[in-house]
This record gives structure tokens, C-alpha cells and sequence, in this order.
């Protein structure tokens, strides 16, 4: 059976993806989200806006002046909202990719040597995998200081054992196959082989693994920052925010409820996305 | 088997080592200095540095590790900081409530979690599937100590159904153990329902039909068998990674848990403790990884195969 | 037609509808097989045959496949009207199946006297103890050791995973075996072994077979009967001798030329020009009429009927219209 139409693989699994609905809404969210952050910059002044303390508008609930309302230091919680979106963002994307290329290339290298360099890898790998990534943030921020940059690298440790076990295995399934047997009789050199011939056949679940990384970065960050050792105060992380609304769970609900909504807002946007891309880049029919 | 275990406990071993040296290695660089927050407040330098002699703490890091691991195998972890009591010991005392809490918020999330993710399996694209796919999606979406807050402040604050801090009777493992148990039922769904959707289209399953087996017994007793494999991963996994999500549970609900303590401690820059509870926490993690490649073992014959010939 | 006949499938149609459109995967197809005979179906890839032999169960797999018309009698029953539990009787009782691929056909997780102890326990009431002995007797039957009852699968080398799915399948002596492509997964030396072993356990259980395959020489060796599928339909059918040695339809020459040949060495192959179509969009008529030298312009108007030429065979082709009409009249 031949079909006829014959489209490169990245435009038949975007055309695939448009038909679900719920990864078009999550795309369309997380457009959004990314202007915001970056009209927020612009908007915004950090100084005046986000961090000022006003304590003459403290704590007021969502009116007119202030939609979202106003902290307990008089701050506008809808500025340090869209503020804080950067945050989320930065981090979350930030860490995936530093732990992509890591993490690529560490398990692409594992995958593809196998035996003693496999062994010492994985077993590294291992280590870092069993210590839970709050353990890891907890060691790291112990270490360097509480900053967002220093969050960042701490959730890196996490994305990069996740993509070297996905790249490692899609490798060594590859890596027996004829084609790469044929690549090597042409006379390519290693490390070509690997990237233009072996990598391009893993990415399907690499593509899926990122953009669910992504959503969980973000919330083990403002998980973090609840904590209060993610990004420091006065940033208006949501992590950050939410955890002073605990103070005023009582007085001020609202405050513990809209920062969470927008990271789960986030994180839902981010997981139909995947999900989406997870179904779009399967090749076998579904239905 | 008996061999298979054994070796992967001696596996565990050097596991457990690496782990606990890169801790206790980053914990001493960054720790405030033991001697100086041991000695009494006017201690001059040099009675300052005389107490760091006589700690051993001018000796190599690993000749200081070695002594700490040993003290573990003991059962001592120092004495922490701030509240004068040995690390252990508090570490053992809060520990049950830990456990309490993960093994109810993963034993409730499996019972729902994995009927659910059959059926929406079975009825795949109707809207009941979709119904327990959007819940499913919600779950595993939500901050769990934001889930916490909110259940607080509908359930407590507002009905006053159930307690929202510390720990008292059953009625105060509710809402806590739902804060965790949530997120985990839904991530168990999730991978519930796409191990049954790879199983529902395999082969075997086709065979079973075409001997005139009921569908319910297809189902049960042909599918759900190879499914379990991926479905037991992830049960694992929350269980070992239940210490994390019950860190935010238990800071939401005061809940006086291991979690809790080590964020405790780190505020309070008490280094022994949180390096004790820290390791020891990895340490059970990786005697319950262990325990659930076990009993995968059980469960999948080609694996058991594999063990048995390695043994 | 004989008369006696064990299966009757009449116009069955079935559909596959998917985002991308309907595939038709069976179009009208019509065709017997007589009692204690084998009937071999044969056809290239893509055109229908596994769906004809999960539509004889009733397993087409829903929501997406529909069985839309059709008439599929075993031994005057309409399967397509039966209930659930009288399927479920049916199946693996009187009418048994081979699949294509052993590797995958086992369940993983029971041992292969497990499982073929299931087909007794479900249609002869056996208790456990009885049905796995007399599994044990199925595996004796089919060639491998009693004692390998308790294993698994994955312990199997191919050929003799096939021989337990054999062995599933003939244990309540069906009166009807489909075997769908059941060598075609293994290698040459073993599927040798494993058609011997069917043509046999065949004959001493005086069953009749649908043999699915796309290996002509296979279909000579043990097919009674021959029927040939393009594009979800019967194009030939009639006794093995006369399909071989008076082939009728363009189609079937076609198959006979693109073998090669020990006697014809030297002489370039003959493929058929042109490809399947795709059954999400089938030529209008006859679904041959591209590729067939023969063809007419009528050939595109109307789908050809089945028509007697002879003995027991017939052929869907309208240049039989014209009586003196013969193949070899016309090589492009």
C-alpha cells in the first residue's frame, strides 16, 4: 500500500498535532505566557512595580486598582504574577536544556561504546537518580547559595539522568540496525554517524520527554522556592508567593490560590503539549 | 533467586556509598564549622582550634567519612546543633510518621488509581475516557502543596471537616495523605492506562479472543498480567519518592515527618542533622528500589529467567 | 459450488474507518470451502486476506473496524448474527486460528501448557489438572517434549512457538482451521517442517483449512482448493488444478509470470506494472483495470461479477464476456 502524498516527517506530525485539540490549546497558553514574560520586562519596573513595599495597600483583596489583589506588603499580585511567569519559564527551560545536552550526549556516548564506558556512565547516572531532586537542589543550594541560577543548575541534575537513559536506550536500538552498518562502510566518522544518523531516529522520545520536563522543572522549582530555597525572596516567583500566602491562608486566600493556579495552568499547557506530540510522532494508528 | 538477591544487595552497597559520600562531602564544605558552633561563646581561637583537633576534623575528608559511616553502622550520626539530641535517634523517631503518610497516600492512590486507568482503557476515546484522562491530567498538573493549601482552606477553614495541622487522630492523616496521594493516583492512571493500551493491542490478545475466552477474563487475566510490569515501575517509584512530595505535604500540614525535619534543619543551618536525615533517607530509597525490582521479578517470567541464570 | 460445504461467506464488507479516511479492506467478497478440503487464499499484501480470516471469527478489532455487510455461514450459522456467548463458543471450538507471527501470538507471561490447557478448560468443562494433561498430549502431538509444558514462551525457538499455537489451535478438533500466513515468519528448513506437520495433524482430524499465504509454491504443495484476493475481493477460484494449469484471470498470470522459473532461466522476470492500490481509494470497477493488459473501457465502468468457466472454477473478469476469450492474448 503506497500513499501518495508524501510529506517530510516534521510537517505530517505538526499537521497531526493540530487535530488535538487539547495540544493546540497548550500551545496557544504557552505562546501567551511567553509574550507575557517578555512584555512584563518592558511594562514593568522592577523596582517600582514588583518590589515596592506599600504597606498602605496591604493585603486587599481583588478590586479594580489591583485584580489580583495586593500582598502584605502592598505589592500587586497581578505585576508579580506576570513578573514572575520569566521565572517559571527561565528555570524550566533553562534546566532541560542544559540536562538535554548533557544528558544527550552522555547517554548517546554510553549507548553507543557499551561495555566498561556503558557500565561507568550508567552507574554514575544511577547514583544521581536515586537521590531525589529536592535532595539534590537541598545539597546544591547548600553549596552555592540560594539564586535562581544556582536552582537552575541544581534541577539540571534530574533533566540530564532522565535524557541520558532515553538517549542511551533509543541508541543502542538504533546503533545495531543496517543503516548504521552501511554509514560505516561509506567511511563517515564516528561522532557524524552518531549525529546525523543515530540522533535524528531517537527524537521522538526525546521531543516528548522535553516538554514534560519542562512542566515538572517548573513545579520542583516552585516547589523549591516554598521551601525557600529556590529563588530567593523578594522575586516574585509563584513558588515564592504561594509560600507567603500561607502566612495569610486565613485572612488572604486568595493569595494561596492564584499563584498555583498559574503554575497549574502552566504545567496542564505544557503536559497536553507532550501528550500531544507523544500521539503526533507515533507512527502506529491509535484508532 | 536467593543468589539474585544477595548480589543485588551487595550492589546496593557501593550504591548507597557514592550516594552518601558526595552528601556528606558537599555538607562539609558548606556547613558551618562543627567546632565552632560546639564550643561555648567565648572560646578564643586557638581553644577553637584545639576542639577541631580533638574532633578529628582537621583529618582528610575521607578518613572523616569513613568514621561517619561506621557511627552509622552504629547507629550514630552526631548530635545535632540545635536541639542537642542525637541525630539517630530524632531521625527514628519521625521516621514512622513518614512512612505512615506515603505508604496511605500510595495505597489509596493505587486502589483508585489503577481501576481507573483499566477502565479508561477499555473504554478508550468515550467520554468516560476522557473523563478520567482530564482528571488524571489535572492531577499530575497541580503543585502538591498547593493542592494542600487549597484543601485546607476549603476542608478546614471552611467546612471544618477535618484538621489541618500536626498530627493527631486518623482524621488528620486525611488531608495530607490526599495531598500526596493525588498527584501519585493520577500519574498511576495515566501509566495504568497506556500499559493497557499497549497490552489491548498485542497479539496475545487476539489469540486469547480467537480461543473463546470472555472478555472480561482477556481483560484480567491475559492483559493485565504483562501490563503490570510498567504499572509496578511507577508504584515504585512514587513509594521511594515519597519522601519528596511528603517534604511539601508535611511543611503544608505540620506534619511531624522526616521531610519536615530536614527543611527544618536546613533553616536552621544544623548541618549534622541534615546530612544524617538526608542520607539515611537515600538509604531507604534504595532499599525500596530494591525491593520492587524484586518483586518485578515475581511477576515477569523473562525476568526472573534473567535473574536466575546471573545468580 | 459443492454442495457440502463447511463455510459459506457471501458479500462480506468490511470497513476500517481512520482520521485519514475509509479503508476498504474486504469488497464484497464470496467464497466456499468444502468439507475435509483446503483451501488455499492467496494474494500479496494489503489485500485483504488477514481481515476475511478475523471477520470468519467476528474479531475485527472495533471502534474502527466495522463489519457493514455480509453473510458468513459455518455450517448454515450465520456468525455474524451470533451473540457474544455463542462467539465465544464457537471460537477455538469449531472454528480455530493459526496467527502469522509466533513471537508475539504467545502470551508472555504463562507457560505454553497454560496455555493451551485454556482452550480445553473453556470447551470441554475440564478441572486444571485435566485440561494441562491433556496439553501435554497436544505438545507430544506436536512435536515437543511433555516436560516442556511448564515453560514459557521465550524458552521457544520460533518454529516450535508455532507448533504450540498449532497445538492451541487444534485442541478441541475445530472443524474449521484458519491459518493466517503460518510460515511465513519462520525460516525456509523449519516451515517445511511446521506445513508438514499441519498438512498431517489436517488429514488425520479430517478438518478443513483456509490456508492465508502469499507463497504460490506453498499453495500447490497442500491446497485442495485455490482462491485469489486483489483489493479485498475474489478475483479466481476453483481447484488447485485448474487456477495452476488454466489460469484465468490477468491478475493470476500475473502472479505465475513475476515467479522465477528453474525452466525459464535466462529469461527476465515479468512483474505485474504498476502497484496495489490503496484501499482507502480503490479504482472505480474493476480494481485491476490499471495494471491489466487486458483491459477495456468498460473495465473501469462496472466491478466484474464471478463467472463460471469451468469445472469448479470462476473468475471475477468481464473479458470472459467474450467466450473465446483466453490469457496470453496480450503482453504490454
Amino acid at each position: 500500500m503506497v500513499n501518495a502524498k508524501s510529506r517530510s516527517m516534521g510537517q505530517e506530525t505538526f499537521r497531526r498535532l493540530l487535530k488535538n485539540k487539547g495540544a493546540v490549546c497548550g500551545m496557544v497558553f504557552l505562546v501567551l505566557l511567553v509574550l507575557i514574560s517578555i512584555a512584563a520586562g518592558f511594562v514593568y519596573n522592577y523596582d517600582t512595580d514588583i518590589i515596592a513595599i506599600n504597606m498602605s495597600q496591604a493585603l486587599q483583596p481583588p478590586n479594580a486598582n489591583h485584580w489580583f489583589g495586593t500582598d502584605a506588603l502592598g505589592r500587586d499580585i497581578f505585576a508579580r504574577m506576570l513578573y514572575g511567569a520569566r521565572y517559571s519559564l527561565i528555570i524550566g527551560v533553562g534546566s532541560v536544556a542544559i540536562g538535554l545536552v548533557i544528558g544527550v550526549t552522555l547517554g548517546a556516548i554510553a549507548g553507543f561504546y557499551g561495555g566498561f564506558v556503558d557500565q561507568m556512565i550508567m552507574r554514575t547516572v544511577d547514583v544521581f537518580y536515586s537521590i531525589p531532586n529536592i535532595m539534590i537542589a537541598v545539597v546544591i543550594v547548600s553549596l552555592l547559595g540560594t539564586s535562581t541560577m544556582n536552582l537552575l543548575i541544581a534541577l539540571c541534575f534530574t533533566c540530564a539522568t532522565s535524557f541520558t537513559r532515553i538517549a542511551r536506550a533509543s541508541v543502542m536500538t538504533i546503533r545495531d540496525q543496517e543503516f548504521v552498518e552501511a554509514a560505516y562502510e561509506i567511511g563517515l566518522p564516528t561522532w557524524k554517524i552518531i549525529l546525523k544518523h543515530i540522533l535524528p531516529n531517537c527524537l521522538s522520545p526525546i521531543i516528548v520527554q522535553v516538554t514534560l520536563l519542562i512542566g515538572t522543572t517548573i513545579i520542583a522549582a516552585s516547589s523549591l522556592s516554598f521551601l525557600g530555597i529556590g529563588v530567593p525572596l523578594p522575586a516574585p516567583e509563584w513558588g515564592a508567593m504561594l509560600s507567603e500566602g500561607r502566612q495569610h491562608i486565613r485572612d488572604a486566600a486568595y493569595m494561596c490560590i492564584i499563584p498555583g493556579l498559574a503554575i497549574m495552568f502552566t504545567v496542564l499547557a505544557l503536559n497536553l503539549l507532550g501528550d500531544g506530540l507523544r500521539d503526533a510522532l507515533d507512527p502506529k494508528m491509535k484508532r | 533467586m536467593l543468589k539474585y538477591i544477595l548480589k543485588r544487595i551487595m550492589l546496593m552497597i557501593p550504591a548507597i556509598l557514592a550516594t552518601s559520600f558526595i552528601i556528606y562531602f558537599a555538607m562539609d564544605m558548606t556547613g558551618s564549622d562543627p567546632a565552632t558552633a560546639l564550643a561555648p561563646d567565648n572560646a578564643t581561637e586557638e581553644q577553637i582550634e584545639q576542639l577541631r583537633e580533638e574532633l578529628g576534623l582537621n583529618d582528610p575528608i575521607f578518613v572523616r567519612y569513613g568514621k561517619y559511616m561506621m557511627g552509622m553502622m552504629k547507629g550514630d550520626l552526631g548530635t545535632s546543633y540545635v536541639t542537642k539530641r542525637d541525630v539517630f535517634e530524632t531521625f527514628m523517631t519521625r521516621l514512622p510518621n513518614t512512612i505512615q503518610l506515603a505508604f496511605t497516600a500510595v495505597f489509596v492512590a493505587t486502589l483508585i488509581a489503577v481501576p481507573l486507568g483499566i477502565y479508561t482503557a477499555i473504554h478508550q476515546n468515550t467520554w468516560k475516557d476522557t473523563g478520567g484522562m482530564v482528571f488524571a491530567l489535572f492531577g499530575v498538573s497541580m503543585p502538591n502543596f498547593w493542592l494542600g493549601m487549597i484543601l485546607i482552606i476549603i476542608f478546614s477553614l471552611n467546612l471544618k471537616w477535618f484538621p489541618s495541622g500536626a498530627k493527631g487522630g486518623p482524621e488528620s492523616l486525611v488531608l495530607p495523605a490526599v495531598t500526596v496521594g493525588l498527584g501519585f493516583a493520577a500519574l498511576i492512571t495515566r501509566t495504568t492506562r497506556s500499559a493497557m493500551l499497549d497490552v489491548i493491542r498485542q497479539d496475545y490478545m487476539t489469540t486469547a479472543r480467537a480461543k473463546g475466552t470472555g472478555e472480561r477474563d482477556v481483560i484480567f487475566k491475559h492483559g493485565l498480567r504483562n501490563a503490570l510490569i510498567p504499572i509496578i515501575t511507577v508504584i515504585g517509584m512514587q513509594l521511594s519518592n515519597a519522601l519528596t512530595g511528603s517534604v511539601l505535604a508535611e511543611t503544608v500540614f505540620s506534619w511531624p515527618g522526616v521531610g519536615r525535619l530536614i527543611v527544618d534543619s536546613i533553616a536552621k543551618r544544623d548541618t549534622p542533622m541534615v546530612t544524617g536525615a538526608i542520607i539515611m533517607s537515600c538509604v531507604l530509597m534504595c532499599v525500596v528500589n530494591l525491593a520492587v525490582d524484586l518483586i518485578y521479578a515475581f511477576f515477569d517470567p523473562r525476568i526472573k529467567a534473567q535473574y536466575s541464570q546471573k545468580g | 459450488m459443492e454442495n457440502s460445504s463447511i463455510l459459506k461467506v457471501k458479500d462480506l464488507v468490511v470497513h476500517y474507518e481512520t482520521d485519514d479516511g475509509c479503508v476498504n479492506a474486504v469488497n464484497g467478497l464470496t467464497f466456499d470451502v468444502g468439507v475435509k478440503k483446503t483451501l488455499g487464499l492467496v494474494g500479496e499484501t494489503g489485500a485483504g486476506k488477514t481481515t476475511s480470516a478475523l471477520s470468519i471469527l467476528n474479531l475485527i478489532p472495533g471502534p474502527a473496524g466495522k463489519i457493514k455487510q455480509g453473510e458468513i455461514l459455518l455450517d448454515g450459522h450465520d456468525i455474524l448474527k451470533m451473540n457474544q456467548s455463542e462467539l465465544e463458543k464457537m471460537r477455538g471450538n469449531d472454528v480455530a486460528m493459526i496467527f502469522q507471527d509466533p513471537m508475539t501470538a504467545l502470551n508472555p507471561v504463562m507457560t505454553v501448557g497454560e496455555q493451551i490447557a485454556q482452550v480445553f478448560e473453556l470447551h470441554q468443562k475440564a478441572s486444571k489438572r485435566e485440561a494441562f494433561a491433556e496439553a501435554k498430549k497436544m505438545l507430544k502431538m506436536v512435536g515437543i517434549a511433555e516436560s516442556r509444558a511448564n515453560d514459557y514462551p521465550h524458552q521457544f525457538s520460533g518454529g516450535m512457538r508455532q507448533r504450540v499455537v498449532i497445538a492451541i489451535a487444534l485442541a478441541c478438533n475445530p472443524k474449521l482451521l484458519l491459518a493466517d500466513e503460518p510460515t511465513t515468519a519462520l525460516d525456509v528448513t523449519i516451515q517445511a517442517q511446521v506445513l508438514e506437520l499441519m498438512s498431517n495433524l489436517i488429514h488425520d482430524r479430517s478438518m478443513s483449512m483456509i490456508l492465508i499465504t502469499h507463497d504460490l509454491g506453498v499453495v500447490a504443495e497442500i491446497c485442495d482448493d485455490v482462491a485469489v484476493m486483489y483489493a479485498g475481493r475474489i478475483v479466481e477460484i476453483g481447484s488447485a488444478g485448474e487456477v495452476f494449469n488454466e489460469t484465468a484471470h490477468p491478475y493470476t498470470e500475473g502472479l505465475f509470470n513475476s515467479l522465477p522459473n528453474l525452466k525459464q532461466q535466462g529469461e527476465e522476470l515479468v512483474p505485474i506494472k504498476g502497484m496495489m492500490p490503496d484501499p482507502s481509494n480503490l479504482p472505480s470497477g474493476c480494481a485491476f483495470h490499471p495494471r491489466c493488459p487486458y483491459a477495456t473501457e468498460n473495465c473501469a465502468k462496472e466491478q466484474p461479477g464471478l463467472r463460471h468457466v469451468g469445472g469448479n472454477h470462476f473468475v471475477a473478469c468481464d473479458a470472459y464476456n467474450d467466450a473465446a476469450f483466453t490469457l496470453g492474448g496480450g503482453v504490454n
